[in-house]
């Protein structure tokens, strides 16, 4: 019914809050000794004090732990004392049997608090001071059960029935001696064992976790789901999550856990809204973090348990929408997203929404920024755009500027992410108060309008993670948009088109003072829960002995407030976010062509954010690395790492590491000269893209790239244009200029290559100002090392011109290059001179045959055998000129080896099958 | 063939023995049957029709297809089985533990037939256990509310009593009644699959007790698993399977049964109910309101279904009916669930929409599964602007029966009253899946996907196709498909729609804008399509009205006369009247 919920973190009294009151009673007996009865010195006693201390601490945590729990726990203390404590805790407990001895110890508590006036206390007299820690306690719990009905104090009873008889029926196993457990009370002794190691486990997760989105500022989903949709979907194409070991060690052990205990058979107790939300919120990041790794179906039979348990309780419907988003059931995904909203209307776990526009019409724009994004995670960027216009408009209706600043960036998001190839009708009227430029704008322009504004909204509401997001995002797009004034008109001399680096940089930059912010605020932040369950936590560990063996003179040493310092932490999305803007640089560099930059910033990625990325941002990063490897260090040492690549991250289908395996293969093939093999990757490559238009574009390009290459590689040249062309069109279509650069350098290469190296010119000097406006100097070094090859091949009176140009390439080259461009690159030098009508072999040898063995080293580690060859045949022809037969027959030798390796690729053993 | 006689024989013993076993609704039930059974004439005298006297010429009118002969079921059972009693001092136990029974005082009747080991005394000490347990679950659940919603209250009974009833159960030492309650604590502990198993034993060997049938038929929630049940002939099975069909919304079917049913139990009130519930669903208000009316006059204090009757006199509108209607079940049984709807459904006809909401939350109180409830309290908090709760009104009422298409149908409006077209449509979708003979759920889509917003017309287009073909009482499809083919500049379909438009408001003889629009655009179509006989007969009929098409008309009427006779005629004022 709807407002039937009660408030949050009602204060209920159960059987454990009944047995530490047992406790605290004891502590604070009215005796009139200062230590009291059970207690041989003073330190036991105020052990038993911050013993009790931190157990009232944690009375809202969301387990409540079971007696034998408590007993053992009760043992590590008062060892000294024989369990005294723990049989008068038991015998206490089962010594309530009717409701008036319930009665009776409720009011003999009472007794220990002092009363209002107590200022004049008595010294050797233990009285609780009301406003005290334990004070309170008691008054809660004493309150508790004042309120509680004549029925509710029968249900107390009984279940304190329940309580002991697990309890003492446990602790059997310790006291085999004195009674002779049966096989059955064994069992569920090992149980209860296990239950206990769990429980531990689970607090552990928990705190960590708890400190890591303490400072969640909207939706608490909502700012992960964006940046995760930014950093997954980013960089390169597939939001499919990965996981690794640890993730999947740790989830599993939380979700079969909870199914346990959240058991009400079992004894534990669910406890307040509050700290289920905590929970379902760990869970939530858990989802989102490790994707794919959490098992469907367990999981969703533990919410399915949570929500029986608590049917009030909606945000276990948001999770069954996380848990089937991740695993990709639409269906059902779809319905519990809808049934969540219709439910909450948007405002169940809003804790951290600032009030104000919030009035009671629900918040279902969120709903719809939701639903946008799933949409779009399911790839229908059509339905996902039609849903965050609406979001939009209904955010704008209810002045949710937080929420439309997050649409904005959604909407960023997939237009940066999905290519539309027309601008027309895809954005509609609700952002012609944006737009309103001018409607001729194109979808890029239309993007940076929008980024520009998301950002803008952003800075103003201080949302500090949307705001580094945000330039994120503006980074991604200088990356790789040329801008443009917005108004074509008036003199256009000054504009220059190509990209600017230093914004990009700048962009990436300012993405970092999230996290200094965060450091500031961080230590702020942890709150009081926390604490207390880390002192248990530490119980048993270095201070159990620390208190016992010393005496009270040293005690001061042993500060309990050691206990609880923390390391500062700083929430786990800030860290992804800063994170990926590392990522981000990578890539940055990559394209712009510094490879050692390239590397160090996935290093600094791989080494200082692994633990809060998520799995596929993990999963990028390695790709980074192996396909580093790959290009300089050749394929053996690749699929080395590949391997271990693949044992740390699920090869889930469509997965990042799949991809590059896949890639490797082609590649590898390719140099090999296996074409059958390479086809078949590229084949299956294309078969993991989406068939959606505009979907997958990444990976479309890609495979037929690689299909082109193939094709040229089997000399069928015509074939091998067609495809190029078709994909240069696509490129153009959907704005893909950075592609469009290297299919343009392909398109050259297969001219060269059929032997029409003045059609092959044109190719080269567009793909070259390409480059240039992009600011891609790998890529631009390597076309012009093509158009010198182009010159070459075009007559002996050109090779000045080809040198010149090769040489003016050659620092990129050398400095940045990848082990195949520089073996063509001394290769191309080598057959310079040689086709130089002015040189003479005889007099300078070294001039030539230097870059050939280097070449000839370099390949060796691809195993490219056509090039190999070419080094081998242009050294026996050295060799040959200068007379050493020997040598070149050496060298002869070579080039048939390679040729005949090229012609017979299946010799060689396969690497994917070993 | 079954005669009527020997329903009656069998239906008799079977009263004595249910009752004797304390299953009173079920006894309850046959005793409704067994005096619905049509008198033999021979017999007839005025005290026996007493129950009959009801059976007016109203009713009469309604039963067009009379059905002679009985349903067509084979007699697997040449008489009632003699259940075995037990012996004399056993059975004063058991006079003694039904008594108690019969106050109410369960486990005090379990707690006497402690060591009995007849059939009959286990089965009774079963039942009064379950009885306890559930009777001690509803206190825990009011007790318990915890803060979460949560009710972990349980019937603690459940247990003990499916481990004794499975070993009976496996030694083969239980009879169909123990075989139903063992049924049921299956279906509690939430074993659906052996529970229809062993319901259909027991309704197999026992097939009078209709408590085991409608537990069955709530187990049946799709037709595969009601197609997969293996169930022997009867006449009883009969019931079964029409009430499943009105569960299954299969209401052709359902009502078929019923009729046939009728030719037998002619008189009964259960079946007379069900057809109006099922005539009701497929929307013949003016049936349902007759048969009710009927139905009360022979049973005035009836409180069941009567909040189908309260939902058609809301729809009727008939404010002093439905006032005395609810005057008299609240003087019957305040506290039914049913009573609640119905004053709820009152001041909700009055306005008064909180007083409602308050009565509906009453109604939920006393029956949390309260589909219809939970649908119109979803209606009220529409009424009173509060969408957040309407939508979780009907989400309640849609998670415990998906198949409502109502509480989904609500949630789209919800949704789209926010402005949410987009997200309304989902709902929409889902309610046209389950109601697609619903022109009023084709058009709120169809709404939906014209709106400004979405501007979907194509779709939309298609929605009003739909409801155009399931009669569209309103008659709205036909005129908004006309006109969206008009603005999406298909003439030709424009002209189709406006033409059945016109004929059917000449068939209803309703005229309005509508009207004029259409003959304006015909008449404009015809003309620009030069069949000019075609477009003055609209133009002609144009001439009838006033305002500015009747100068539209006449304009057309001259053009086209100056293009047929290829010279300006000058008078057309003799048209003039």
């Amino acid at each position: 019914m709807a407002g039937a919920v009660k408030a949050p973190g009602v204060f209920a009294i159960t059987p454990h809050k009944v047995s530490v009151c047992i406790l605290v009673h004891s502590y604070a007996s009215p005796s009139q000794i200062s230590v009291p009865f059970p207690f041989s010195s003073v330190s036991q006693h105020s052990r038993l004090g911050l013993y009790l201390l931190a157990l009232a601490k944690s009375c809202d945590d969301i387990l409540e732990p079971k007696l034998d729990h408590l007993i053992n726990q009760l043992r590590e203390i008062d060892g000294l004392m024989d369990d005294w404590l723990t049989d008068h805790v038991t015998s206490r407990l089962s010594s309530l049997s009717s409701p008036d001895d319930l009665f009776n110890f409720f009011n003999e508590l009472r007794e220990t608090l002092g009363g209002p006036d107590s200022g004049v206390m008595d010294d050797d007299q233990v009285i609780l001071d009301p406003n005290s820690n334990l004070g309170m306690f008691l008054r809660r719990c004493i309150l508790a059960f004042n309120l509680l009905t004549f029925e509710g104090v029968c249900h107390l009873l009984t279940n304190i029935g329940i309580y002991c008889k697990e309890g003492i029926s446990s602790s059997s196993y310790e006291r085999r001696l004195d009674y002779s457990g049966n096989d059955l009370e064994s069992l569920s002794e090992y149980e209860n064992m296990d239950l206990n190691l769990v429980f531990k486990k689970i607090n552990e997760e928990m705190e960590a976790r708890k400190r890591a989105t303490d400072q969640v500022t909207f939706h608490l989903h909502l700012p992960k789901d964006l940046s995760t949709l930014v950093e997954d979907v980013e960089v390169f194409a597939d939001p499919k999550a990965e996981h690794n070991d640890k993730g999947r060690e740790s989830s599993s052990y939380a979700s079969g856990d909870l199914l346990r205990n959240v058991d009400p058979d079992n004894g534990v107790f669910l406890r307040t809204n509050w700290q289920i939300q905590g929970y379902l919120m760990e869970q939530a990041d858990a989802i989102e973090k490790h994707g794919s790794s959490f098992t469907l179906n367990a999981f969703e039979l533990t919410l399915r348990q949570l929500q029986k348990l608590a049917p009030e309780f909606h945000r276990v419907h948001f999770l069954r929408y996380l848990n089937n988003l991740y695993h990709d059931e639409y269906f059902s995904a779809l319905e519990n997203l809808h049934r969540y909203f219709d439910y909450s209307a948007g405002t169940e776990g809003f804790d951290f929404v600032p009030s104000a526009g919030c009035n009671d019409s629900g918040r279902f724009e969120i709903a719809l920024l939701c639903l946008g994004m799933m949409q779009f995670h399911f790839g229908h960027p059509k339905k996902a755009l039609e849903v965050l216009t609406e979001a939009v408009l209904v955010s704008q209706q209810h002045c949710n500027d937080t929420c439309l600043a997050y649409t904005l960036a959604a909407i960023c998001n997939l237009l940066s992410e999905i290519s539309f190839s027309t601008a027309s009708g895809i954005l509609g009227s609700p952002f012609s108060p944006m737009t309103n430029v001018g409607t001729s704008l194109s979808v890029q322009q239309q993007l940076f309008v929008l980024l520009k504004g998301s950002l803008k909204r952003a800075e103003s509401l201080k949302l500090k993670q949307l705001i580094a997001a945000n330039h994120l995002a503006m980074a991604k797009f200088d990356l790789t948009h040329v801008q443009r004034p917005l108004l074509s008109f008036g003199p256009k001399t000054s504009m220059k088109l190509r990209t600017c680096p230093i914004i990009v940089f700048k962009e990436l930059r300012s993405g970092y003072h999230l996290i200094s912010d965060f450091c500031c605020e961080g230590s702020t932040m942890t709150t009081d829960g926390a604490f207390s369950t880390a002192w248990l936590k530490n119980l048993q560990k270095p201070m159990g002995s620390l208190v016992m063996s010393q005496d009270s003179g040293s005690r001061n040493n042993s500060n309990p407030f050691l206990f609880f310092s923390q390391p500062i932490s700083i929430p786990g999305s800030v860290l992804q976010l800063v994170g990926s803007s590392y990522l981000h640089r990578a890539t940055a560099w990559e394209m712009y062509g510094s490879a050692p930059l390239a590397r160090v910033n996935a290093l600094v990625y791989a080494t200082c954010f692994a633990d809060a990325s998520s799995s596929s941002d993990a999963a990028l990063v390695h790709v980074k690395l192996i396909q580093h490897l790959a290009v300089f260090k050749g394929y053996k040492e690749a699929f080395a790492a590949l391997k271990i690549a693949e044992e740390k991250f699920l090869c889930a289908s469509k997965s990042r590491i799949l991809i590059l395996k896949l890639q490797l293969l082609h590649e590898h093939a390719l140099h090999r000269g296996h074409l059958k093999l390479a086809q078949q990757a590229c084949d299956e490559l294309g078969v993991l893209a989406s068939s959606v238009t505009a979907v997958d574009l990444e990976l479309k390009t890609e495979a037929s790239l690689r299909h082109s290459r193939t094709l040229l590689a089997a000399k069928q040249f015509r074939q091998a244009a067609a495809v190029a062309h078709s994909l240069f069109c696509m490129c153009y279509k959907f704005n893909l200029q950075v592609e469009s650069a290297t299919v343009l350098l392909l398109l050259a290469e297969i001219h060269m290559k059929s032997g029409n190296a003045v059609a092959g010119l044109p190719y080269a000097l567009a793909s070259l100002s390409y480059c240039q406006s992009f600011n891609l100097d790998l890529l631009r070094a390597s076309a012009t090392l093509t158009l010198a090859e182009l010159w070459l091949s075009l007559g002996s009176n050109h090779t000045k011109t080809a040198l010149t140009l090769l040489h003016g390439a050659f620092p990129m080259i050398l400095g940045h290059g990848g082990l195949e461009l520089c073996a063509r690159a001394y290769i191309t030098e080598a057959k310079c001179y040689l086709s130089d009508p002015s040189f003479s072999v005889s007099d300078n040898p070294e001039l030539v045959l230097d870059p050939l063995r280097q070449a000839a080293d370099e390949l060796q580690a691809l195993e490219y055998h056509e090039l190999m060859a070419e080094a081998f045949y242009l050294m026996a022809i050295v060799y040959d000129k200068l007379g050493q037969l020997e040598q070149r027959e050496e060298a002869a030798s070579s080039f048939k080896n390679h040729v005949m390796a090229l012609d017979h690729p299946h010799d060689v053993d396969d690497p994917i099958l070993s | 063939m079954s005669s009527k006689e020997s329903c009656r024989t069998e239906l008799r013993t079977a009263i004595r023995q249910l009752s004797d076993r304390c299953l009173y609704s079920a006894s309850k039930w046959a005793a409704e049957q067994l005096i619905g059974i049509e008198q033999d004439q021979a017999k007839f005298t005025p005290s026996n029709t007493r129950f009959q006297r009801g059976s007016s010429s109203i009713r009469r009118r309604f039963c067009t297809n009379e059905i002679t002969s009985t349903p067509p079921t084979d007699v697997a059972y040449v008489s009632t089985p003699v259940m075995e009693e037990d012996d004399a001092i056993h059975g004063d136990f058991y006079l003694l533990a039904k008594s108690y029974f019969d106050c109410r005082e369960y486990r005090r009747a379990a707690h006497v037939l402690r060591n009995q080991t007849g059939k009959k005394s286990v089965f009774l000490r079963c039942y009064a256990l379950y009885l306890a347990g559930e009777k001690r679950k509803e206190e825990e659940m009011i007790e318990l509310d915890g803060p979460l919603g949560k009710s972990d209250a349980i019937n603690r009974e459940l247990v003990s009593l499916e481990r004794e009833l499975s070993t009976l159960c496996k030694n083969n030492m239980i009879d169909p009644f123990g075989l139903y309650l063992y049924g049921l604590v299956l279906k509690e502990k939430g074993n659906e699959n052996l529970a229809c198993k062993i319901l259909v034993e027991s309704v197999n060997s026992y097939p009078w007790n209709w408590s085991a049938w409608s537990e069955l038929q709530s187990l049946c929630t799709t037709l595969d698993i009601l197609n997969g049940l293996n169930l022997s002939n009867h006449w009883m099975k009969e019931f079964f399977l029409a009430s499943v069909y009105q569960e299954l919304r299969m209401h052709n079917e359902s009502l078929s049964k019923y009729e046939n049913l009728q030719g037998t139990f002619t008189f009964s009130n259960y079946i007379q109910a069900q057809i109006a519930k099922a005539q009701y669903s497929i929307r013949e208000f003016d049936q349902v309101e007759v048969i009710f009316e009927d139905l009360l006059r022979n049973d005035p204090y009836r409180v069941e279904d009567m909040d189908t009757y309260s939902n058609v006199l809301y729809t009727k509108e008939y404010f002093s009916a439905l006032s005395y209607l609810a005057h008299r079940v609240i003087m019957t049984d305040k506290y039914r669930p049913e009573s609640c709807c119905i004053i709820g459904n009152y001041y909700s006809l009055k306005g008064q929409h909180e007083k409602s909401v308050m009565y509906f939350r009453r109604a939920l109180k006393l029956n949390k599964k309260y589909l219809s409830a939970w649908t119109l309290m979803g209606h009220e908090y529409v009424e009173m602007k509060n969408t957040p709760a309407a939508v979780d009104a009907y989400r309640r009422a849609v998670d415990i029966n998906p198949r409502d298409y109502r509480a989904w149908y609500g949630l789209g409006q919800a949704y789209e009253m926010m402005g949410m077209p987009h997200y309304a449509l989902h709902y929409f979708q889902k309610s046209v899946f389950f109601q697609p003979i619903d022109s009023r759920l084709w058009i709120a889509m169809a709404q939906c996907y014209e709106s400004e917003q979405l501007h979907m017309l194509e779709e939309a287009i298609k929605c009003y196709k739909r409801a155009a073909n399931c009669n569209d009482t309103e008659a709205i499809a036909l005129h908004r498909l006309a006109e969206l083919h008009r603005k999406l500049g298909h003439p030709e379909e424009a002209a189709f729609y406006y033409k059945k438009d016109l004929e059917r408001m000449e068939a209803e003889e309703r005229e309005g804008p509508n009207t004029v629009e259409a003959l304006t655009f015909l008449a404009t179509h015809y003309k620009t399509q030069k069949r000019f006989e075609e477009a003055e007969v609209y133009c002609t009929r144009l001439l009838d009205y006033t305002g500015p098409e009747r100068e539209t008309a006449k304009s057309l009427l001259r053009g086209m006369r100056i293009a047929q006779s290829g010279f300006p005629s000058m008078d057309v004022e003799h048209f003039h009247p």
